[in-house]
């Protein structure tokens, strides 16, 4: 009696192949590659041994696992407490704080490497001011400078998952502790914590991929400063003796140790997870005018120390230049004119692509939330797990994998603007996912089925009732996905070509070759478009940014 | 609508919701399925909606099978727990909703859709949207959204689990008199045996996905087939008595508990020598001094004596090791009973009943 060949099913297993052909695929074809002989093509395990021989490679993977766990550790060290001051009391310029503290999400990362070169590198404004009056300041370049880039883009990660997780603890906790006798400090370490564990877990986990994929920083402040992003793109692109088969074995490693995380994250949090109906939020106090202060000073600190140095950007795009040489004080519009009339090529490629990314985005997003949400069973449980795979493989690995699959064969993308669609596309689409889904689960299966009920076919249904109640978190899923795809670079540098080169790929080489001018010029509208939608969304929807991981 | 059920069989992995489940409601009948939560009745109401896919068994809307029809054809008006209001539309285009769908012409949907704002009292309210409306509003909405298709059947699922002491009762009799002033076929259900009463003409007794007992709320009450129905349709004091002798003129059965002799009416001879009688607590009446030497008078120790008023509830210690539940209505303030205090009570032996299948189930 029970029918197989569902418009559903049809959708799943549509869905399905998508993953398949744009991760699964490409991944297995490069993690076999990597089992390959460089020179004949035959079996051999020749790149894990060096890997595992040459100190060089060894290298990389402890400077990808060093930088990463420190970022995260930083992050952890300053999200949770930003999170819980923000959270549980009163402090002046509260909404400001925390829309501000969101923002280096969205800012793209090697434009942060980018600003502090321009502060602490080696002509850097800051490293210069020091030196007249007789002071050598740190410089950005090396595992420090990382460090720092990562962990104050990172933290909000942190801080936003801690917050929620405050949110969502009924008040009458705390307060029976209190009541049996804890004091305040006891309480927070005995119940409070135990309780946002998890949360606290998850946001350091996405701290840990965040970090361990990127690419443009390390690439730009890392110098003689290896890791295995970098590493597997340089061995992918280099002309001479250059090693697909040796990117892919590096890439398999990065993979297996993000796997690795993400499972034992997933076993210990389904054990650990105390899902609560929220009732009554918990009270925001109003301290002394003294803790109120430290409290303001450490966070404001914070969220000056990772904006400020987007000013810098913004000021330099405005400054004359000549070649490296900054003159900071004397205005021009060369730059930024340039960009606009001269060159606007990278700026539509970077709106275009965006832009069919994230409509395909929408529709996926939506299929599959309303796949896992809906039509829970064994293969929309595979699919849900299935999701994490775009978050976890690294940029420049899914470029690799992708550009090395599809160069040859039946279906050839490498080389056409579509591949850097479809990269943009699986890359970020978990945004759109997430978004939709934790919407879509706060409605209540039986308002379709009253639809239903009431004689309109289930598909009908979903559109007329579902759809529209679902439209801010959709919009506000799509336009996550659309910034955040407007600042991707790690898959960008493998698969662009010539004409199709964006916004993203014009900065890093500009940064590269030292022309901070053009680069601050291209970084600025960057920024101003990844800015000015979340902008409007609050204002329209009244919808506070999130990203939702 | 004449709605009949086959031998309906359902099961979720290893678990069987509806286990060869029959049924017959009448047309314009108000059935209720009662029993206890995961017993299977709200998976029956599902199947009947066309929501949930029976393995086996076949569904018939008067003589038409409907088996093939999905959910969106079986012109059914289903009322949700959880009302399941669309959220983003007003009062008056929730209740448009299944009209519109029907492409039925705007004049014709304004005025089917006042009239049934009408009947549920809420006319006033049109323009509202269902986040401004009270629970027993937004129920009645829900309500008036299913009746305005005027549906073959009208299905509620544990319709007033969310609404409040008081208002469930007004509530429960506003949808009778709506069931009967339309006299549409009814498929209700609910774990409340005292709702379930005071609304059904018939109810089905649920347990495990089988039906236990079908009767009306009187037959229910009074003439329970099985210890599970006794127990689920009230505060039972069931005991198990030894037969002793049975005198077919008077119909009259002789028992024996603990070296107390117990007399029940019986309409025949029961079959096996372990007798199980159910005696409700309004049934057990106190003795008062002097003590005449009648027919099932005993004592007991009160356990517990609750005071609410118009009645007192004892628990007692009788026969040994029997704890009885025992009603007292209109107590006078003298003769309420403290703990530990003897009490002396009798009944009648044409009102306790005899459970054909008094084993455990």
């Amino acid at each position: 009696m029970k029918r197989y060949v569902t418009l559903w099913n049809l959708i799943l297993l549509s869905v399905l192949a998508v993953l398949f052909f744009l991760v699964i695929y490409p991944m297995l074809s490069i993690f076999f590659a990597s089992f390959l002989d460089p020179e004949e093509g035959k079996f051999s395990l020749e790149n894990y041994e060096k890997i595992f021989r040459l100190p060089f490679y060894l290298r990389c993977l402890r400077n990808s696992l060093w930088v990463s766990f420190l970022a995260t550790l930083l992050s952890l060290a300053i999200g949770v407490p930003f999170g819980f001051f923000t959270s549980r009391y009163v402090l002046p310029g509260k909404s400001l704080l925390k829309t501000l503290a969101t923002l280096p999400l969205i800012l793209p990362t090697f434009i942060g490497a980018e600003a502090w070169i321009l502060l602490l590198g080696r002509n850097g404004w800051l490293s210069n001011l020091a030196k007249t009056v007789g002071i050598s300041l740190p410089s950005i370049y090396g595992w420090q400078g990382i460090v720092l880039v990562f962990t104050l883009h990172f933290f909000p990660f942190v801080f936003l998952m801690v917050e929620a997780a405050l949110h969502s603890i009924d008040k009458s906790l705390e307060e029976s502790a209190a009541n049996l006798g804890a004091s305040p400090w006891h309480v927070f370490r005995s119940v409070t914590l135990p309780i946002i564990l998890p949360s606290i877990l998850a946001g350091a986990l996405v701290v840990f991929y965040m970090s361990i994929e990127n690419f443009g920083v390390p690439q730009l402040i890392g110098e003689d400063y290896r890791v295995l992003a970098v590493q597997a793109y340089n061995e992918f692109i280099s002309e001479m003796g250059g090693n697909p088969s040796m990117a892919g074995a590096l890439s398999m490693i990065l993979i297996v140790v993000t796997l690795f995380l993400t499972f034992g994250q997933k076993y210990w949090v389904e054990r650990k997870n105390y899902a609560m109906s929220s009732l009554r939020p918990p009270e925001v106090k109003k301290v002394s005018p003294f803790s109120t202060l430290c409290m303001s000073v450490f966070c404001f600190s914070i969220v000056f120390l990772a904006l400020a140095p987007f000013l810098v950007v913004l000021v330099s795009s405005v400054t004359r230049t000549e070649g490296p040489v900054m003159y900071f004080g004397q205005l021009s519009l060369k730059n930024l004119g340039q960009a606009i009339r001269i060159a606007p090529r990278p700026i539509f490629n970077s709106f275009f692509l965006s832009t069919v990314a994230t409509l395909i985005g929408i529709v996926f997003g939506l299929a599959v939330s309303y796949l896992v949400v809906r039509k829970k069973g064994p293969a929309t449980y595979v699919l849900d797990l299935l999701m994490i795979l775009p978050l976890i493989v690294a940029g420049t690995v899914l470029g690799i994998a992708l550009a090395s699959t599809y160069n040859k064969g039946r279906i050839v993308l490498t080389g056409t603007w579509m591949i850097l669609v479809l990269a943009y596309f699986i890359r970020k689409v978990p945004f759109s996912v997430k978004t939709t889904s934790s919407i879509l689960q706060q409605i209540d299966a039986s308002v379709e089925e009253a639809s239903i009920n009431l004689g309109v076919p289930p598909v009908r249904s979903f559109l007329k009732v579902v759809v529209p109640v679902m439209l801010p978190g959709i919009a506000a899923g799509a336009i996550m996905m659309w910034v955040t795809t407007l600042a991707e670079l790690s898959s960008t540098i493998v698969l662009y070509y010539g004409p199709w080169a964006t916004m993203t790929v014009q900065i890093f080489q500009y940064i590269g070759s030292g022309d901070f001018g053009p680069a601050s010029a291209y970084g600025t509208i960057l920024i101003v478009s990844v800015i000015a939608p979340l902008f409007l969304l609050h204002r329209f929807l009244g919808r506070e940014f999130s990203p939702n991981l | 609508m004449r709605v009949r059920l086959k031998d309906i069989t359902k099961t979720y992995g290893s678990l069987k919701a509806l286990d060869g489940v029959n049924l017959l409601i009448e047309e314009g009948d108000f059935f209720t399925l009662l029993g206890p939560s995961g017993c299977g009745k709200t998976t029956l109401l599902r199947v009947v909606a066309g929501f949930a896919v029976p393995e086996r068994g076949e569904i018939f809307f008067g003589d038409q099978r409907i088996n093939h029809l999905p959910p969106h054809r079986r012109e059914t008006g289903m009322v949700f727990q959880n009302y399941a209001l669309f959220p983003h539309l007003t009062v008056f285009d929730n209740v448009a909703y299944g009209l519109k769908a029907r492409k039925i012409d705007a004049a014709e949907i304004r005025s089917r859709v006042g009239q049934a704002l009408d009947l549920v009292q809420l006319s006033a309210l049109s323009q509202r949207y269902p986040t401004q409306l009270s629970g027993g509003q937004q129920q009645r909405v829900a309500l008036a959204r299913a009746l305005v298709i005027r549906p073959r059947v009208l299905l509620m699922d544990e319709p007033l689990s969310n609404l409040d002491a008081k208002l469930r009762v007004a509530m429960r009799d506003e949808i009778r008199r709506i069931q009967k002033e339309l006299a549409i076929t009814t498929l209700y259900v609910t774990h409340d045996q005292e709702e379930a009463m005071a609304v059904s003409d018939h109810i089905a007794i649920f347990n495990q996905g089988r039906i236990e007992q079908i009767g009306t709320p009187s037959e229910i009450y009074f003439r329970p087939r099985n210890r599970f129905v006794a127990e689920f349709t009230g505060t039972s004091n069931l005991i198990e008595i030894d037969l002793t002798g049975y005198e077919s003129a008077s119909s009259l059965l002789e028992g024996d508990l603990k070296g107390h002799r117990i007399f029940v009416r019986a309409v025949r001879k029961p079959s096996e020598k372990k007798v199980t009688i159910l005696l409700r607590p309004e049934w057990i009446k106190i003795a008062k001094p002097p003590y005449e030497d009648r027919a099932n008078l005993f004592s007991g120790q009160v356990i517990t004596s609750t005071f609410v008023g118009f009645m007192v509830k004892y628990r007692i210690r009788a026969f040994d090791d029997q704890i009885l539940t025992v009603e007292v209505q209109d107590p006078q303030p003298y003769e309420v009973k403290k703990e530990g205090e003897t009490l002396h009570f009798w009944f009648d032996p044409d009102r306790p009943v005899v459970i054909p299948d008094g084993s455990d189930p």
